[in-house]
């Protein structure tokens, strides 16, 4: 496999070889993602409030832009912060 | 006739009975332009991830309603109009049936076993139509995760129906059909449970 390959690069990922990523919204096969369930969009921002990008993460294309705009709703709805502040 | 959904937020600080007055009088415009309210869901008093005009929490309400673009006009000129209104939004619900195609989504051993699911659906275009419609009203008042097996489980009805109607031949295929998509479903059971982890 290409991941494969690639891992005999460098020595970081020689040693901890990535862990094959997938998309959760698939395994589940929802189609639609709602800007109402908090608790499954927390878990796509990160500690600052930003929205995951798809590499971390391994949200495919389709659901990575549904994501994206329910973040964006909720966040309207003052559901989700626009940013976090850490003090 | 269109799904809409609207979500506003009143202020915390108004008594009981003056934010269902507030309420009431939303709920009011949906009734009197001849729309029909499908789910009011009130969440009652949340903590807000920011504050808004300086308060920390707020009183969510959810309307999810069907009827004309003049509908959501309404309300939110009536929102903008009303002080204690801190917050709202407007979706359209639309109902996009199996826009994605099956093969897209991640392939479980059990998915892999039941290759010639697909076949059924698509041979019958013209009738689809008609259930989708059925399927929008339905599948809206499911919550949203249980929205997919619920679909699926509408097909399962629709694809046996269907096949009485056409040929009694076609009997067996019904059979071998409802079971595959049965074991579909239990599928897509166990993934959902495990999610929260």
């Amino acid at each position: 496999m290409a991941r494969e390959q690639r891992s005999e690069r460098g020595s970081y990922r020689r040693y901890f070889p990535p862990k094959r990523k997938f998309c959760r919204f698939c395994q589940r096969n929802l189609k639609e993602i709602d800007y109402k369930n908090v608790d499954i969009l927390r878990k796509y921002i990160l500690e600052r409030g930003k929205i995951s990008p798809r590499r971390i993460t391994g949200t495919c294309a389709y659901h990575q832009r549904r994501l994206a705009a329910a973040i964006k709703r909720a966040r309207i709805l003052a559901l989700l912060p626009f940013i976090e502040d850490s003090r | 006739m269109t799904q809409y959904e609207t979500a506003f937020l009143i202020s915390p600080n108004l008594e009981e009975e003056e934010t269902e007055k507030v309420i009431t009088r939303m709920a009011e415009v949906i009734s009197e332009k001849k729309g029909k309210m499908i789910n009011e869901d009130r969440w009652g008093k949340r903590r807000l991830a920011y504050p808004i005009k300086k308060f920390e929490e707020a009183f969510y309400v959810f309307f999810h309603y069907e009827g004309d673009s003049e509908i959501p006009l309404e309300l939110e000129r009536r929102f903008k109009q009303t002080e204690e209104v801190l917050r709202y939004l407007t979706m359209k619900k639309t109902q996009k049936e199996n826009v994605r195609r099956k093969k897209k989504t991640v392939p479980t051993e059990q998915e892999r076993a039941v290759p010639p699911k697909e076949e059924v659906p698509e041979t019958e275009v013209a009738e689809t139509e008609a259930l989708d419609k059925k399927g929008v009203e339905e599948t809206q008042a499911v919550k949203k995760e249980e929205a997919v097996a619920a679909e699926e489980a509408e097909k399962n009805e629709e694809v046996t129906k269907k096949e009485e109607a056409a040929e009694e031949k076609e009997k067996v295929k019904e059979g071998e059909t409802a079971e595959k998509k049965e074991d579909a479903q239990e599928d897509v059971v166990p993934p959902e449970e495990g999610k929260e982890k």
